[in-house]
């Protein structure tokens, strides 16, 4: 049981130094907590815990439509594109040949076919719309609804509500905000942000544990040195930016003291066959690890497929540099999404958890139904298809019709707030919930009308 | 003629504030001039006090039209224009009143709707040619219109000329379909947009009426836009309506208020309708944006405290510069009474963290707080401004600009290249101008002209044209490459005149082999994607040039972009260098100078561009400037806790080092240098050239990677993998444990326990050590064995977790 990192000694994982000082308990029991939440639970605004868990998949770049969830075999091949649909265990739904594995969960998911955005056809402003169910106006940053969701119910343990991984969405063109923190609700609610790659060998939380030098009475003297140097600058006091440094100090006591937490990230426990067949990437072995958070107390975990859509293979395909060609969906990014969502849902059904954990695998547009001159397809925020398991959701269901090309919905259109209000909703969040907006000013988790998808419900 | 004179006597009156009169309210706008029978124009009844209008009254108002044959007025103001001559609308209030004239010209003639100013406007307001609707790039049921109309003949031809000629029915105006579908007659997917007694309804049907007529040549264009009040001072829940009018280039103005599109900057200080009513919700300063047919402006409002503060604070303030007249007067104006002065040591950490990036030593500490001339913050500021140090921490700015990394410039000579001539120019000062000019005008060897790499780094005409405006003005084109830009005025046709200037220069490879050489060709033009040809290269809103010219484009280019009355230009930087030193971009974020995203101090942004100008862009001079100012010198002890967050400069604004600065004042407080892969053993970070050079500190601290030119890719949040790291990871604790370390010399000098103590906090907080830190550090020192074997050590460790303790704290980590 030793591990070799390149650049320190070889050293046993479970050294003494670090035993005794899990062991000793003494941050638990100084009675450390994550910041803030438990006098923010908003009496009766929310309903009693039902144990609901959310992992958002961000098909980051924007999946055409046309090649995944909604084909249009008959249209004429300029349209319909190189992939054939393949039936599925469920006899009204086909997809893309490009996902054979989910073709065999079919009766788990259901199809939402016809989201669409009115804003403009960038990049952020879908990422903003599906993770916060609003557009960014005026100056206001809405929260991330796993954000909302940690700031109404909190951590059920030493583990935070809400992790992101492997890491944020970066720069993606528009220069704006992904609608990925906890916006006007502050910082302190913002995602634990993973910040490393699950899929590399030694993997693991950056930092989560002590050196072995650093023995837990040391750690406990820094700390309390540490406060009392803290307390001199009382203009620091007052700045959100600076509290939120202690805020996250505390955090990150929590966590190293956290035995729930070490095991939870350590991914090497999954039998290397799970590994495999989630898929040894990025995205395949952070769909595993949120299946062993949710498992072990994390209530919402964002897997972000990719953090950029530049000089990297992802579902951005203009077909010419920096983006993505239209073959990488067989190639590629298609098997992973395939094997990755696709061993989830079996892992999840098998261990009893999909009932309570919702899935949401979405891109932030779709993409012109034409193929353009450089063989790849453009942006299309008029019409896309996301797909939704589990937590509540009926399984094997198909939401919505668009036209012969895939261009327009035809029949229910939805927006992304309805899959915002359907993700509160399956969370047993009142949709109707105020959080303390700009200015205490009350902001309803959603806006006021909108409601969750009922159809899939 | 006389109409003339009256109407550019009344442009100038209407945006400011019309002469005295004995009320304390008046009419907006004052002389109404209206050109037809039935045209429409709102007035505003203000309040106004010490040169400020002070609230809007108009709902109490009554109005009267002296002769209502030439126009009548009803009780929300709306003059309506009914026959050729003068006449007087009079607003009473409480008894008094103000009045304003009203001409009528025209009346009896008959008026035909413009398509381009009338019918384009409805099409707008009313959504149809939004992104969302027919605006979209496929249009919508086979019905496509321009992007908020910003191609008249493609919209004329889709109104009258597709679909059978049915959408408009010449014969029968009422049977159109652009009439009976939004008023939902027959279904239309996107609802109704309005009724048949509407003004757009009208519009639209005298329009069709009158033949359908295209937009003509001769027709007057919208110049600019006018927004009243102009500048406003509202109390705590008041409503104001604003008015927007359109200038034309025949010097006529129209009420466009109902066909405008109205934001605010900043919600938590107001909140506007789709009318352009603004309703305030808490304190502070804001914008109001508005957008109509392609031109933007912007009104600003401020909210001041409901506490009042001692005028006498105001008057007494220190005033070291301009800087500190146009700051105080915004404070006095909302009521936050500025914070008290920095003390010595605050001073000093701060001066020299935000110019060269490094802390003071423990010395230069002593020095300063002995120093008993009372210049010596003056004498403070222009030492740093020549300390080498100053040279890396700029040049490390400017290359975060200009995205110098490994990535854009996979070989390593042409990246130091351009690394040294961006150094060699910080070094010497060079005007900023003259630097621009430089890089945009490059040629020749990577190599030889370090320069000449930015056009190695952006070779598409499309990312030189966006990443110039970004990098050097401040503001995004990107939107008006597919369409006219929507919240800016910055049409296709400027962004393709634009980039045409960058289509002949060109790149071949080198003679060295690892190098390549730019040049400018003598041909080469940017097809514009939708007129099928090139336009004639014309720098955004500048002048064009035939494109049978010769020459370097560029040149041109570089002269328009860098001229003294580019208002983009010398903002830009301005605002640059301003958020380094006071922590808020008066514009922010800091490259978005959208006009619809206005400065918090506009005056005080002005001042400083004209200075700049003024000393023929000489930065330093503008950073002396801003460091002399009583404003940066201020504590940044809130005056009133209530308004932690400074945003108008009362106090100086707290915020975390940058991640560079951090891991090099841990390597000059702990002694023990940062090892970069690659570069030699006492390299800074902010000596680095590469953002790629490996570090995870950095990465973790939110360094940016320098993709693209956007200042959103620097992050200075503070987060938990940052806090593990600094507790758990090997950066810091790694330096502690250094044999070369402060720690490892303290003990080899068997430093006392209270030479020990000072010393750390001396050189990481230029401060001695509080009774209370210094008792909490004495129980440490106490509890320690005295002898046996482990003494050394267990010292060495307290020793070491104290200096922790100071170095992962807010107060060493935060510039304050």
């Amino acid at each position: 049981m030793f591990r070799i990192d390149a650049n320190k000694p070889v050293q046993f994982c479970d050294g003494l130094s670090r035993r005794d000082f899990l062991h000793a308990g003494a941050l638990a029991a100084m009675g450390l907590t994550l910041p803030g939440f438990l006098g923010l639970k908003s009496a009766g605004a929310v309903s009693p815990d039902k144990d609901m868990n959310c992992i958002f998949l961000f098909l980051v770049g924007g999946p055409s439509q046309l090649d995944t969830f909604d084909m249009k075999p008959d249209a004429p091949a300029e349209i319909r594109g190189p992939y054939k649909p393949i039936p599925t265990n469920n006899p009204d739904i086909q997809i893309s040949e490009i996902f054979p594995n989910l073709a065999k969960h079919a009766d788990k998911f259901s199809i939402v076919r016809t989201l669409h955005h009115k804003a403009a056809g960038v990049h952020d402003t879908g990422h903003q719309m599906m993770q916060t169910g609003r557009l960014f106006q005026n100056g206001m940053e809405h929260p991330h609804a796993g954000c909302v969701l940690g700031y109404l119910r909190g951590s059920r343990n030493s583990l935070p509500p809400h992790v992101m991984m492997p890491r944020p969405i970066g720069p993606t063109g528009g220069n704006m905000p992904h609608g990925q923190t906890a916006g006007f609700l502050g910082k302190s609610f913002d995602p634990f942000l993973l910040n490393a790659e699950p899929d590399q060998p030694g993997f693991e939380v950056p930092d989560l544990l002590p050196p072995d030098y650093i023995s837990s009475a040391r750690i406990d003297r820094r700390r309390k040195l540490r406060e009392i140097v803290d307390q001199s600058v009382a203009q620091l006091e007052a700045n959100p930016d600076a509290r939120l440094l202690d805020e996250n100090f505390q955090q990150a006591y929590t966590l190293m003291s956290s035995e729930t937490a070490r095991e939870a990230f350590d991914l090497a426990q999954e039998p290397d066959v799970l590994r495999q067949a989630y898929g040894m990437n990025k995205f395949g072995q952070s769909c595993l690890l949120s299946r062993r958070l949710i498992e072990r107390g994390v209530r919402f975990c964002t897997v972000n497929m990719f953090e950029t859509v530049f000089n990297e293979i992802t579902w951005d395909i203009h077909g010419s540099a920096p983006f993505s060609p239209i073959e990488c969906y067989s190639d590629l990014v298609g098997p992973m999404l395939d094997h990755g969502l696709g061993t989830l849902l079996e892992d999840l059904k098998q261990r009893g958890m999909l009932e309570s954990t919702l899935i949401v695998a979405m891109g932030e547009f779709g993409r012109t139904p034409k193929i353009n001159p450089a063989g790849g397809r453009d942006h299309w925020p008029q019409v896309w298809s996301i797909l939704m398991a589990g937590g509540g959701i009926q399984g094997g269901r198909v939401v919505g019709k668009t036209d012969d090309i895939g261009a327009f919905p035809v029949e229910r259109p939805t927006t992304p707030a309805e899959v915002v209000a359907t993700v509160y909703h399956c969370l047993g969040i009142d949709i109707e919930t105020e959080l303390p907006g700009p200015g205490k000013r009350p902001i309803p988790v959603v806006d006021y009308g909108v409601k969750p998808i009922e159809e899939l419900l | 003629m006389f109409r003339t004179r009256l109407r550019v006597l009344l442009f100038f009156m209407s945006g400011a504030i019309a002469s005295a009169t004995a009320s304390d309210f008046a009419i907006l706008p004052e002389g109404i001039a209206l050109g037809y029978r039935g045209a429409i124009h709102t007035v505003l009844v203000e309040q106004r006090a010490n040169d400020s209008w002070t609230g809007d009254i108009t709902g109490s108002a009554t109005f009267v039209s002296a002769n209502p044959a030439v126009a009548t007025v009803d009780a929300h103001g709306v003059i309506t224009a009914m026959g050729d001559g003068e006449t007087t609308i009079t607003a009473t209030v409480n008894g008094q009143s103000a009045a304003t004239t009203v001409t009528v010209s025209g009346a009896g003639a008959p008026y035909t709707q413009s398509f381009r100013n009338h019918v384009q406007p409805v099409l707008f307001k009313m959504g149809c040619n939004t992104g969302a609707c027919h605006g979209a790039a496929a249009g919508k049921n086979g019905f496509r219109l321009s992007l908020r109309g910003f191609d008249n003949d493609w919209d004329h031809k889709a109104l009258t000329r597709q679909a059978g000629s049915r959408r408009v029915s010449l014969a029968s105006p009422e049977s159109s379909l652009i009439l009976l579908k939004p008023v939902m007659d027959i279904p239309h997917e996107g609802g109704e947009r309005f009724t048949k007694d509407s003004e757009a309804y009208r519009i639209l049907r005298d329009w069709i009426a009158a033949g359908a007529p295209p937009a003509r040549a001769e027709d007057p264009r919208v110049a600019g836009l006018e927004i009243l009040p102009q500048s406003v001072v509202l109390s705590n829940n008041a409503q104001q309506q604003f008015l927007v009018r359109a200038r034309y280039t025949d010097g006529t103005l129209e009420d466009v208020t109902r066909w405008a599109k109205f934001g605010t900057t900043d919600d938590s200080v107001l909140a506007v309708d789709e009318g352009g009513k603004a309703t305030v919700s808490g304190s502070g300063a804001a914008a109001i944006t508005v957008y109509y047919a392609s031109q933007v402006t912007f009104a600003r409002a401020i909210v001041p405290r409901e506490k009042p503060v001692d005028a006498a604070l105001f008057a007494s303030a220190e005033r070291r510069n301009y800087i500190d007249e146009l700051i105080l007067k915004q404070l006095e104006q909302l009521r936050i009474a500025p914070a008290v002065p920095s003390t010595d040591t605050e001073f000093i950490r701060r001066a020299t963290l935000d110019a060269i990036g490094l802390l003071p030593t423990p010395d230069e500490v002593t020095r300063f707080v002995l120093d008993p001339d009372p210049n010596k913050r003056d004498r403070l500021v222009d030492s740093l401004l020549t300390r080498p140090e100053f040279v890396d921490y700029w040049t490390y700015k400017w290359s975060d600009l200009l995205l110098l990394s490994s990535k854009n410039l996979p070989r390593r000579e042409e990246l130091n290249s351009f690394y040294r001539f961006i150094r060699e120019r910080v070094e010497k000062n060079q005007p900023w101008d003259q630097f621009v000019r430089d890089i945009l005008t490059a040629t020749g060897s990577t190599l030889d002209n370090g320069a000449a790499n930015f056009f190695a780094m952006h070779q598409e005409t499309v990312d030189l044209t966006e990443t110039t405006s970004q990098t050097f003005l401040g503001f995004s084109i990107t939107c008006a490459r597919c369409h006219n830009h929507p919240m800016e005025k910055w049409t296709q046709d400027d962004y393709y005149g634009m980039a045409n200037l960058f289509s002949r220069v060109k790149l071949k490879n080198g003679r060295r082999g690892n190098d390549a050489e730019v040049f400018s060709d003598s041909f080469g033009d940017v097809i514009h994607p939708r007129l099928g040809v090139p336009l004639p290269p014309k720098p955004l809103d500048g002048e064009a040039i035939p494109l049978a010219q010769a020459g370097d484009r560029r040149e041109y280019l570089a002269q328009w972009l860098t001229a003294p009355e580019n208002p983009y230009f010398t903002r830009s930087i301005v605002n640059r260098v301003w958020k380094n030193f006071m922590g808020r971009g008066l514009v922010e974020p800091e490259d978005d100078l959208r006009l619809t995203n206005p400065p918090s101090n506009p005056e005080l942004l002005d001042a400083l561009a004209a200075d700049l100008v003024e000393h023929q862009y000489d930065l330093k001079h503008l950073m002396r400037t801003i460091m002399d100012s009583t404003a940066y010198r201020r504590s940044s002890q809130p005056s009133d806790p209530e308004d932690p967050d400074g945003k108008q400069y009362s106090q100086y604004i707290v915020r975390r080092l940058s991640a560079e600065v951090i891991l090099d004042i841990y390597a000059q407080v702990t002694g023990v240098p940062t090892r970069f892969d690659g570069y030699p053993e006492g390299f800074r970070a902010l000596q680095l050239p590469d953002s790629q050079a490996g570090s995870y500190f950095l990465t973790a601290f939110g360094r940016p990677q320098r993709n693209q030119a956007c200042s959103c890719e620097r992050t200075t949040g503070s987060s938990v993998a940052q806090t593990l790291h600094v507790a758990n990871g090997d950066t810091l604790n790694g330096k502690l444990r250094d044999e070369r370390s402060l720690v490892a010399s303290l003990m080899r000098q068997n430093a006392s326990d209270d030479d020990a103590l000072d010393t750390i906090y001396l050189r990481a907080l230029a401060r001695m050590p509080n009774p209370e830190e210094r008792e909490a550090a004495r129980g440490v020192f106490a509890s320690l064995p005295t002898e046996g074997p482990d003494c050394e050590a267990e010292r060495r460790a307290a020793l070491e977790d104290l200096a922790w303790a100071v170095l992962s704290g807010k107060e060493f980590l935060f510039t304050h």
